[in-house]
């Protein structure tokens, strides 16, 4: 495995710039996930790490070592793409053992059908080795790309949104598997995804991008309590943060702030609470309860453990945890 | 829906309308394809002779197959057509995917390039016969001063000489056909995602590798669908060669179709020629069928 230092990248095709001025380093053995919305230029970002795709400039380096105008082949990476790429005409058990067949290492037969068979366990996908590669679905096919990037042991593994159309169940369960697979091989995994959760739980740290530019870095933690932008804190959170106007907040303690940020778990249904509201709808998400309020001033939604008796249309009283408000300025910009 | 309401209120169905419109082709598919195959397998069990219109036509049953099947320069014949045949389709073959692959690179001035390969197959196949004529010319053809150029050979006479004479028709019929099975190919490799290449590149296979596992399977579909086409047209090869060669020297070009165009037209052996064209009729038809059958197995494997 290998630490991946991404300098100055810039990338643009005609006139958009997919990533402009990029900078991003990937410790060894680290699971690095980049989060951003659909054309942030994540999937560009992983295919400059790859060498299919040329950036304008920049550097990019493999343990501290210039890789510019290396081939793919030769930086040793595995990719997961996001439309899978399958080989159609040949078996997922040929698609898996694809990789280990390249002349750049010579297994043997035997190691190669161990290590296959191996992969397709771990992916439930054993009993579809003999299946040819457009005979799967979407779901399945999807484990076949995965297995065809995890047989190996590259420099880095690339991933682009890898569980994206699996059920919940079996995505929760790989989501498991990919992490302890990181943990024990001590691989480093740069992770494309849109889902938090898969963010938050998997992520050493997480990078968010936004039309091309990383905005911030950090771990999912920093991320999540310390984000540096109204952009930020709305990617991270479920539900989302609450946006409002500094003006409506009572005791603000920062009078020359725009916008406040307010976690739903942040606000309490309470007796003694300074806003008065009224519920919208409720909705019981497991344990938890999720409120949407409305009053003249403010809305939102809140989020409260407790067994609540009431219901729509009620009148009740709120209050919100004032040290955990987060100021942002008129640019939309953390304020500390 | 709407249509159908318009063509209820006219009392016509969709299916009257679509005979409507198919019958005129039925007809005349009946009356220049049908009817003549369905009169020449009647009169290949007949003594007939279409220069002799008097004479009284008798039942002769299976006489004229078992003659023709039972002579000694049928064979020849059909040998010097399936050598023919062999030659043709392998090297246009190995030529029209190599041609195939090398533009489907992208470079400058590709697209003319395609156009001016595709050229010989626009023109007239006695066209090209007879021009080929001018340039075996062994004295002043262009043929014979290229291959001196490499080496003395001394004239060249491809179609006077009975060993040379077959390689002559090879030849031009591959320079005619191989942009055929060029352009097919191409369309072939031109529906071949980029990102399986991508994927490829990424999991480290060689060039070679790519070919194997990615082009050929994908581009094979399309060449055995050339080549079917191309080797229906050449059982029926008889233009070009005729203008070229006539079939000679001595019968060393004359293929099935020419020797049946002489009992038929030059002998007027009508009944027995007829007999002959079921015979390569049912051989085409029967080879035809075995080749989409396996052509399609390779398709969906
Ligand atoms: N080959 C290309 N030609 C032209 N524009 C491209 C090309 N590839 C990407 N782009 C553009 O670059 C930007 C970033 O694309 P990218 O594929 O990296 O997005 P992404 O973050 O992966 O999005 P998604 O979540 O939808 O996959 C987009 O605006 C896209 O339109
Ligand atoms: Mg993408």
């Amino acid at each position: 495995m290998a630490s991946v230092h991404l300098e100055n990248i810039n990338k643009s095709f005609g006139s958009i710039n997919a990533l402009s001025n990029l900078n991003l380093e990937i410790k060894d053995g680290e699971f690095f996930v980049l989060l951003g919305p659909t054309g942030a230029g994540k999937t560009t970002t992983l295919r400059i790490v790859s060498g299919l795709e040329m950036p304008d400039s920049g550097n990019i380096f493999f343990n501290e070592e210039l890789v510019n105008n290396v081939q793919p082949a030769f930086r040793n990476t595995s990719y997961v793409f996001q439309q899978y790429s399958l080989y159609p005409h040949y078996s997922v058990y040929d698609n898996l053992a694809f990789p280990l067949r390249s002349p750049l290492r010579k297994s043997d037969k035997k190691t190669i059908d161990d290590r296959v068979h191996e992969i397709a366990k771990l992916l439930k996908i054993e009993n579809k080795l003999n299946n040819k590669a457009t005979q799967l679905s979407g779901g399945e096919m999807q484990r076949v790309s995965l297995g065809r990037a995890l047989v190996r042991d590259p420099n880095i593994y690339l991933m682009d949104e890898p569980l994206s159309s699996l059920d919940a169940k079996l995505r929760e369960e790989l989501r498991v598997e990919l992490k302890k697979i990181q943990t024990d091989l001590y691989a480093t995994i740069l992770y494309v995804t849109h889902d938090q959760i898969e963010a938050t739980t998997m992520a050493d740290r997480i990078g968010v991008l936004k039309e091309g530019l990383l905005t911030q870095v950090g771990t999912p933690q920093e991320i999540y309590e310390e984000p540096n932008s109204i952009y930020v804190a709305n990617r991270l959170g479920s539900p989302k943060i609450n946006i409002l106007d500094n003006k409506q907040i009572h005791n603000s303690q920062n009078s020359s702030a725009s916008y406040v940020g307010i976690r739903p778990e942040d606000i309490k249904i309470d007796q003694n609470g300074s806003y008065n509201v009224k519920i919208e709808t409720t909705e019981l998400l497991g344990a938890e309860t999720l409120v949407s309020f409305k009053s003249d001033t403010v809305n939102g939604i809140l989020l409260t453990q407790e067994n609540i008796n009431v219901g729509e249309g009620d009148n009740i009283k709120i209050g919100i945890n004032e040290t955990k408000i987060l100021y942002f300025d008129n640019n939309e910009q953390r304020m500390r | 829906m709407s249509k159908k309401l318009i063509n209820k209120a006219r009392g016509l169905s969709d299916k009257a309308i679509a005979w409507i419109f198919i019958t005129p082709t039925v007809l005349l598919l009946l009356a220049i394809n049908i009817y003549p195959l369905f009169y020449a397998i009647s009169m290949s069990f007949t003594n007939f002779y279409a220069n002799k219109i008097g004479k009284e036509i008798k039942w002769v049953g299976l006489k004229n197959y078992i003659k023709v099947l039972g002579k000694e320069s049928v064979w020849e014949r059909m040998q010097i057509t399936a050598n023919f045949m062999f030659w043709t389709l392998l090297i246009q073959a190995l030529i029209g995917l190599g041609l195939a692959l090398l533009l489907n690179k992208k470079f400058k001035g590709n697209e003319l390039l395609t156009t001016l390969i595709v050229l010989p197959m626009m023109l007239s196949p006695a066209v090209v016969g007879t021009f080929w004529t001018y340039l075996y010319n062994p004295q002043v053809g262009v043929f014979s001063y290229i291959m001196n150029f490499f080496y003395n050979f001394g004239p060249i006479d491809m179609i006077g000489s009975s060993v040379l004479a077959p390689w002559s028709i090879v030849i031009v019929d591959t320079w005619m056909w191989t942009p055929f099975t060029m352009l097919i190919c191409l369309a072939g490799l031109r529906s071949i995602p980029d990102y399986l290449y991508e994927a490829a590149e990424v999991d480290r296979a060689s060039r070679w590798q790519q070919f194997i596992y990615i082009t050929l399977p994908s581009v094979l579909p399309f060449l055995l669908l050339a080549l079917l086409f191309r080797g229906i047209e050449n059982f029926k090869m008889f233009d070009m060669v005729v203008e070229l060669t006539s079939g000679g020297p001595g019968s060393a070009t004359e293929l099935a179709s020419i020797q049946l165009k002489r009992e038929a037209f030059e002998k007027w052996k009508t009944g027995y020629s007829s007999a002959y064209a079921v015979i390569l009729f049912v051989t085409i038809f029967g080879f035809g069928n075995v080749y989409v059958k396996v052509m399609n197995k390779i398709k969906d494997r």
